[in-house]
């Protein structure tokens, strides 16, 4: 990648990355002005990773999923099947409010995909909830209580062979399919042929072809719109993303109240599977920043919160393969970008571990006085703005709480301003207040 | 021999297997199934007393939820030989559920189990509820007291709206409304005006049990 790469510390290459990154090399600019724009958006965000004192000033990052297709008018449903509406609305939203990173609007999936698919694993507007609502997740038991060797054996067969059967009923023929090992020799090749050849197993292929196609179609309609947001100075706040293994686990496969009983049940296959999911976590989101040319990865944090789990369990199931996560990314000169959802006011000085290299932790309901004390200096904080007083406060309390909050959590660098929430509402006048106080309070 | 107090080390201290078994011989050696069920209880007691000091957590919310259903399953026809039921008063009544929009459901089934293991009568209504089924439900029921859970932001406005429509069936007196999920607090509890906001399962049935006491 960069002269020398092979001998960087992982901080060394995240910050190559950062820098690349920030550069806006080949991104096409409408102007001078606006390529100016990027890169001083980009520096606030660098600056902040890298823990730099005394910055210019705060960078304002409100995470967004629908919300700016709400805000245009869209409801959830057009959201879902028009990557045009979505690609404008995410253009005006940059343009409108102004703040220093968009959204990754890709984060809205495409509906005839997931039609294509018969997708189990969400419902979405018009497919079990609203047209006017957004997607929601649809936690069951995925993986059974005796896929855990599956899964530790062969995370990849187990995903196409078992898991991806069962959340996609278009495809569900695959579990029919034969391991693909037997394709090593000339003589043993016909079996997985054969059973890809079924009837049904064709049909699902047909599915798979279609729903891809349709998803490349989207990409290429929805991508221009993209390319003009970073083209009119805004960059992305994500390349990639990727997950904490133990909530690939939860959230994904086996979901909480089983996977809660296994820390009892079965403890160590737990363990074995959660580190199992270590390099394939990595993979994710290291092929998610490079394709994108974008060094942050957004990583949901869920089942590590306050509440969920006592210290000892967190630090024996949660933490060491989070962590590995995040020193794999840096590794490949990613940053790893933490989105603590709940409270994490009780795991704080584990994350201090972290310090040698950048990421980024953006709090939800985290104590942000205590994350400014325990973290600060050490890794880049940001967020602990609530979401509720956005949609339900007025501009003037929204005004006074962001400077309250920036007063608290700002110090001297290393914290980004945000919702403690990816938004899938808003309103505008809040919206407007958070993003102007940020201007004008988070100035160092 | 086994006796109850072992059974009440074993529940809390999560043996699972063990609590079973202990379970299964107290009955065949003669225990009064009653006796077999009030240890069952005090376990209960004591593991939401750990989940208060925040030694316990959801891994052992679930776990004592899964042994007492498991007991339960056994002690419960016997109970029925014995007594014609549990014969114990239960405290009040509860409506709980998702409103609509949201089909969110874990949060609101630990309590729920939480609240019928703490002695409260509780009528789960599901989720993506609306407003109107709620309040019908309540009525029905005779609730005291309408649960409301919500994970996401655009639960403010449904929760709201029950608020709002038992209000003006002349109800908002008479029935506490309590709302849960990772995304209330103060701001939300006014907005909505509900009585109490909760972010853990626990402190939604100790509410209630304050104030049905």
């Amino acid at each position: 990648m960069t002269d020398g790469w092979d001998k960087m510390t992982p901080a060394q290459r995240q910050d190559a990355f950062l820098a690349q990154w920030a550069s806006g090399e080949g991104v096409p600019f409408v102007d001078e002005k606006a390529k100016a724009g990027y890169q001083a958006r980009a520096k606030l965000m660098c600056d902040a990773f890298q823990l730099v004192k005394s910055p210019q000033r705060v960078p304002i990052v409100p995470l967004t999923t629908f919300a700016p297709t709400m805000l245009a008018g869209y409801g959830g449903k057009q959201a879902m099947y028009d990557p045009h509406a979505v690609g404008k609305a995410f253009l005006d939203f940059a343009l409108k409010y102004d703040a220093d990173a968009a959204g990754a609007a890709p984060m809205i999936m495409y509906g005839p995909t997931l039609e294509a698919l018969g997708y189990q694993l969400y419902k979405w507007p018009g497919h079990g909830v609203p047209e006017h609502l957004s997607y929601q997740f649809v936690e069951k038991e995925y993986m059974k209580a005796d896929e855990y060797d599956h899964l530790i054996t062969d995370p990849t067969d187990f995903w196409l062979r078992s898991w991806i059967p069962k959340t996609h009923a278009a495809l569900a023929a695959l579990a029919d399919m034969a391991p693909i090992y037997g394709t090593m020799e000339l003589p043993m090749s016909s079996s997985w042929l054969i059973s890809l050849g079924t009837p049904p197993a064709q049909e699902a292929l047909k599915a798979l072809m279609e729903a891809s196609r349709l998803c490349f179609e989207w990409i290429n309609a929805l991508g221009p719109y993209l390319g003009q947001i970073m083209g009119h100075g805004y960059p992305f706040y994500a390349g990639g993303a990727t997950k904490a293994p133990f909530d690939v686990l939860s959230d994904s496969f086996r979901g909480t109240t089983p996977l809660m009983m296994d820390l009892y049940r079965r403890p160590q296959k737990v363990l074995e599977a959660v580190e199992r999911l270590v390099r394939p976590m990595i993979t994710t989101g290291v092929s998610g920043a490079v394709a994108n040319n974008n060094p942050m990865v957004f990583i949901p944090l869920h089942k590590g919160a306050d509440g969920f789990m006592s210290d000892e369990q967190f630090q024996k199931y949660y933490w060491p393969t989070l962590k590995a996560v995040m020193y794999g990314l840096a590794e490949h000169g990613c940053v790893p970008c933490c989105f603590v959802e709940g409270g994490y006011n009780q795991r704080l000085e584990y994350l201090a571990e972290t310090s040698d290299i950048r990421c980024l932790y953006l709090f939800d309901r985290t104590d942000m006085a205590k994350a400014r004390q325990i973290l600060g200096g050490k890794v880049c904080i940001g967020g602990g703005f609530s979401v509720s007083l956005l949609l339900t406060g007025t501009p003037e309390q929204v005004r006074e709480e962001t400077k309250k909050l920036l007063d608290v959590a700002a110090g001297d660098g290393g914290y980004m301003l945000s919702i403690g929430c990816a938004l899938d509402e808003a309103k505008d006048a809040t919206m407007k207040a958070f993003v102007d106080a940020g201007m004008e309070f988070g100035k160092y | 021999m086994a006796d109850l107090k072992e059974l009440v080390s074993a529940v809390v201290e999560m043996r699972e297997d063990e609590a079973m078994a202990l379970t299964k011989k107290l009955l065949a050696d003669g225990t009064p199934p009653l006796a077999v069920f009030d240890a069952y209880q005090a376990a209960l007691e004591e593991i939401g007393k750990r989940f208060e000091q925040q030694l316990y957590f959801i891994p052992e919310l679930i776990m004592s939820g899964e042994m007492m259903k498991a007991a339960s399953e056994i002690i419960k026809p016997l109970l029925a030989d014995q007594s014609g039921g549990q014969g114990k008063q239960r405290l009040g009544k509860v409506v709980i559920a998702t409103v609509e929009g949201d089909i969110h459901d874990i949060g609101k089934n630990i309590v729920a189990m939480m609240m019928d293991l703490g002695g409260l009568e509780v009528r789960d209504l599901g989720v993506d509820v609306p407003a109107d089924r709620i309040i019908a439900e309540a009525k029905d029921f005779g609730a005291d007291i309408i649960g409301l859970s919500g994970l996401l932001t655009l639960a403010f406005d449904p929760m709201k709206q029950v608020v709002e429509k038992l209000q003006a069936e002349g109800l908002r007196d008479k029935i506490k409304v309590i709302i849960g999920g990772g995304q209330m607090d103060e701001q939300v509890c006014k907005y909505v005006g509900a009585d109490a906001f909760v972010t853990d399962a626990v402190a939604g049935v100790n509410y209630c049990k304050g104030w049905l006491a």
